[in-house]
């Protein structure tokens, strides 16, 4: 029975691990969120004295068309990249992580997407997929098809082209991290499978998966906050077009803070996106909790 | 880790197939970025997409060097780099050590404000930030994108999914034979972390290394000026030169692939043995 | 014993850290020992491609020994959001701001950020008649916060080989749009790779907006915009027969006006009077194939006198927390006076004082066109600015770029882009 005194030790003990990172993190990025939070019932444009705002912000956010089509098209996203993200990633880890041949090779190349400078490679994937002249219509055309998908300049396949080019760039990363997940599965697990006669699917069915399951929380938790949080690629690949097909939160954000220079506006479209997030991370850990 | 005994002839020329298919479909973009490199900014954008230039403009790897100060600004972003991935690997480890295998008050609580934190993106806070870091007058300061990258909540969620797969009974162990957490942490956990460390170390790496925004605010003083930050100097008010841009984001790219074809082999070393059997 | 070992531990990782950063991160903000010279910081971008920066800084110093202009470079891209940034909070460590464009300008005169330049000008005796009305144009209540120092004007250029290819007689310095039109599609020819196209349109809104300002009837803030609906029309129908490239095209493949027209691919393109000192440079360089090419007074609409354009004016201002105001506010009145404008003037780039000396020097410079009629084309009557003072500026903006995408992508008609226009902005007016 542990005595008063060394439940105390022990908890100095954790503490004291997560100090050096809780520090320097509360001090350079919780306080100024905290600010950020309270700037939405606040009214400010960086320069002028602060007035107070209460709830103004957040009503007038119901009567926004650019917030109410940011809101959309960001859970639109979301949904898109996030299972085709995750599913394709998976895919490519446990086929890297066989006896393939050239693997290091493979697996070079598909993190290529991810470290690439964006501006080098938004302008390549917007060429390719050019309505007019890109290699893509060009082939769709000989194929025979008549109408072709206006891709980035189409209102109705903007956001396609951006869930397609984030699926592709993401793919890379999260294929890093399955891979690490699949390394630090028990190898006698599957040899103890193997002597069961199950065949390659079952293995993956009821050894890998779940196995995997910490790291595919990790995976499900990140992507989706990355989702919800995206702003350079749309930048780079549609800024916000055609009108405002492609805006997405992050974006409106951005107009709000940096263009109209309404700091508590920009907030309060902050904390909306943050209730969000929050809301859907805690559908997902309580999902892993029920799984364990 | 193979959980594909033995494939027929066809499924593994399939699986080839469809790898090489897939590595083209990720190289293309490079391959793009290489053949523009050497070209004049009036022919990078022309259809049809010439591969191949016909007249390769070998100077924009030249140019680069010369018309904005790229030797400083790649040592800026690698000593940056360096750094804050160092601290993000000693700092995340330690405290996932504790979210995973430790218990202490408010443990559920905090992790959860971690994850909450990431979930706000930067622009929301970046004026209050930035603030803030000027009246600490680490404003021009290096210090600064260091203070603001290395203490990330993501590394420590990574970390901490990790370790959550490391048996428990190891820990237990090492605590029943007398060893302090801090000896358990670097001797037993530090090692078996080889792969979500490589991991972390090759995405803050990258995440650094193209960080464009923290820079552009912080760093207004062209001697202390980053590489991504460069690469935007080549776009000017009148004009740009795709060219040097693109001869500029493939050397920017080297580094980072090197880095990663080193930790590759990281990614190989399992969890061989545990030393647990049964 | 147990506590001991582990406060060490724990002493030397936090030593360790706290080390590596006091070792790499001491202030880089090294203040020179401050004699009696006073040094000024200078709020700007892209240095080195711009010509006139240190010139006007050496011949300043050199008047005026015991002053040192150091610049800042906050990058073209997003100078005034940086600007407004590094100005944030009360920050005294700019003195000298140039300011990009109108909607900048007015965020930054809503904010404080700008000193109040009338007294100074009072006091100085500087001559606002010399700006061709432009000061009147960013006055806010009768208080001017910038000086301009330089400005720029929309004119048509033409490739002039490509005209003489096709025997068709060269633009004029007195056309109408109808006119304009014509003429683009007289000089369509070719396909494919030969393709030549009479008229280009950059993917600024500006670019085919702003035909719609130019006789002086409506403005780009008013709310209500049917008025576009002619200008639209007819450059849509261009796009459509092919006579200018696709705009989906051209945004999508970030299609620089500039390669264009070095390429030889467009006859006649309409863009800013920026473009010439570009122009000039590249054939220098070799590295434009268009080597004869010459420009005209933009096309007006009928009723609307030759010599009206489009105008944006690059002015400068001294920030309101500098601790040199005065200091700041001579140096302005340098770059913006006689003096700065003639060495403005001499790399080839159009000041905002425009007299006959300035046309003179620019229309001589070695690669300017030597006709006549370029030269005349300098010579601008009446100037609108692209974006107009006003409050809500840049909310604005973000309603008319948006929706003229949606109009050029043909993802919607003209009459509804252009009520959708009209709603979105009247909803900015009256909130």
């Amino acid at each position: 029975m542990p005595s008063r005194k060394a439940q105390i030790q022990k908890q100095l003990v954790a503490y004291s691990f997560i100090a050096p990172n809780f520090l320097g993190f509360a001090i350079f990025t919780l306080v100024p969120i905290l600010f950020a939070f309270a700037l939405a019932f606040l009214n400010w444009d960086g320069s002028n004295p602060i007035t107070w705002a209460g709830l103004s912000n957040f009503k007038d956010l119901l009567d926004d068309d650019q917030f109410k089509a940011a809101l959309r098209n960001t859970i639109v996203y979301a949904a898109g990249t996030v299972p085709l993200t995750l599913v394709c990633s998976l895919f490519l880890a446990v086929i890297l992580n066989q006896g393939v041949r050239g693997k290091g090779f493979f697996r070079t190349v598909s993190f290529f997407p991810y470290i690439a400078s964006l501006v080098a490679v938004a302008a390549v994937w917007n060429m390719i997929f050019n309505p007019e002249k890109g290699p893509v219509n060009m082939g769709l055309f000989k194929l025979g098809f008549e109408k072709v998908p206006g891709w980035a300049a189409d209102k109705n396949w903007a956001m396609v082209t951006i869930i397609l080019f984030s699926v592709w760039k993401y793919m890379g990363y999260y294929m890093i991290i399955y891979l690490a997940g699949l390394q630090g599965i028990n190898a006698e697990l599957y040899e103890a499978a193997n002597l069961d006669g199950t065949n390659a699917w079952q293995r993956f069915r009821y050894v890998t998966v779940p196995q995997l399951r910490p790291t595919t929380f990790f995976v499900l938790v990140m992507l989706t906050i990355q989702c919800f949080k995206v702003y350079d690629i749309v930048y780079m690949l549609t800024q916000a077009g055609p009108g405002t097909a492609t805006l997405v939160l992050v974006y409106d954000i951005y107009n709000k803070a940096f263009i109209s220079w309404n700091l508590g506006s920009a907030s309060a479209v902050a904390m909306v996106l943050f209730i969000l997030v929050l809301a859907v991370t805690l559908l997902q850990f309580q999902g892993e909790k029920k799984m364990q | 880790m193979q959980i594909q005994s033995k494939g027929t002839r066809a499924a593994t020329t399939l699986l080839y197939v469809f790898l090489i298919l897939c590595s083209l479909l990720m190289l293309i973009p490079f391959l793009w970025m290489l053949s523009a490199s050497l070209k004049y900014d009036k022919d990078v954008f022309v259809f049809p997409i010439r591969w191949i230039p016909s007249d390769p403009k070998w100077k924009n790897y030249r140019e680069i060097w010369t018309k904005i100060p790229l030797g400083t600004f790649i040592k800026n972003s690698a000593k940056l780099t360096v750094i804050v991935t160092f601290l993000q690997l000693l700092t995340s480890s330690f405290a996932a050590y504790a979210f995973a295998k430790l218990r202490f008050k408010g443990r559920n609580l905090l992790f959860l404000g971690y994850i909450a934190t990431i979930a706000m993106p930067w622009q929301v806070y970046m004026v209050p930030q930035f603030i803030m870091m000027r009246a600490f007058h680490l404003n021009n300061t290096h210090l600064a994108i260091i203070f603001l990258q290395a203490f990330s909540a993501f590394g420590v969620f990574l970390m901490r999914q990790f370790y959550e797969g490391v048996p428990d009974e190891l820990c237990e162990a090492a605590r029943i034979d007398g060893m302090s957490e801090y000896r358990i942490w670097a001797q037993i956990m530090l090692p078996l972390s080889a792969p979500a460390l490589s991991s972390l170390t090759i995405i803050t790496f990258v995440n650094t290394w193209n960080d464009f925004l923290g820079p552009l605010l912080y760093l207004t003083r062209t001697e202390l000026k980053t590489v991504q930050i460069g690469l935007r100097m080549f776009i000017g008010q009148y004009s740009s030169d795709y060219g040097l841009i693109m001869a500029a984001s493939v050397v920017a790219l080297v580094p980072v692939i090197v880095v990663f074809l080193s930790l590759q082999k990281f990614f190989v070393q399992g969890v061989a043995n545990t030393g647990l059997k049964g | 014993m147990r506590t001991t070992k582990k406060g060490i531990v724990l002493m030397l990782i936090l030593a360790l850290v706290t080390g590596f950063l006091f070792a790499n991160g001491v202030s880089e903000t090294a203040t020179p020992a401050a004699s009696s010279t006073t040094t000024l910081k200078w709020a700007l971008w892209d240095i080195s491609s711009t010509t006139y920066y240190e010139p006007l800084i050496k011949a300043y110093e050199q008047a005026h020994p015991n002053v040192k202009i150091e610049m800042l470079d906050l990058g073209s891209a997003d100078f005034m959001t940086m600007l407004q940034t590094q100005l944030s909070g009360g920050d005294s460590s700019i003195d000298i701001v140039t300011i990009k464009d109108i909607p900048g300008y007015n965020n930054l005169v809503k904010k404080n950020l700008l000193m109040n330049l009338n007294a100074k000008i009072a006091s100085e005796n500087v001559d606002t008649s010399l700006y061709g009305g432009t000061t009147d144009q960013i006055s806010v209540g009768g208080n001017l916060y910038g000086i301009p120092f330089r400005s720029d004007f929309w004119i048509l250029y033409y490739n002039k080989a490509l005209f003489d290819k096709a025997g068709v007689a060269y633009p004029s310095n007195d056309m109408t749009l109808a006119q304009y039109d014509a003429l683009a599609r007289r000089m369509t020819s070719g396909v494919g790779a030969n393709k030549v196209y009479g008229a280009h349109y950059h993917t600024w809104r500006s670019d085919v907006q702003l035909f719609g300002i130019l006789d002086g009837k409506h403005t780009i803030v008013d709310g209500e915009y049917s008025f576009l609906k002619p200008y639209y029309e007819m450059i849509l129908n261009e796009q459509k027969d092919g006579i200018c490239q696709n705009y989906a095209t051209l945004k999508t493949s970030s299609t620089h006006y500039s390669g264009v027209f070095y390429n030889n691919s467009v006859a006649t393109m309409n863009m800013g009077s920026w473009f010439i000192a570009t122009l000039i440079d590249k054939i220098e360089k070799g590295e434009a194939d268009c080597k004869d090419w010459g420009i005209v007074k933009y096309p007006h609409p009928e009723g609307t006198a030759s010599g009206t354009t489009l105008g944006t004016i690059t002015s400068l201002g001294v920030s309101n927390a500098s601790k040199k105001k005065d200091a700041a506010f001579d140096f302005v009145k340098f770059v913006t006076g006689p003096a700065g404008a003639e060495i403005i003037a001499k790399t080839g780039t159009i000041p905002a004082i425009k007299n006959d000396k300035v046309i003179s020097i620019i229309s001589s410079k070695k690669g300017f066109p030597t006709d006549k009629a370029s030269a005349e084309a300098l010579k601008v009557t009446k100037t609108y600015l692209e974006m107009p003072l006003h409050e809500k500026a840049a909310e604005i903006e973000v309603v008319l770029n948006q929706v003229h995408d949606e109009i050029m992508t043909n993802n919607i008609s003209i009459d509804a882009g252009l009520e959708k226009m009209s709603t979105q902005v009247q909803k900015i007016l009256n909130k």
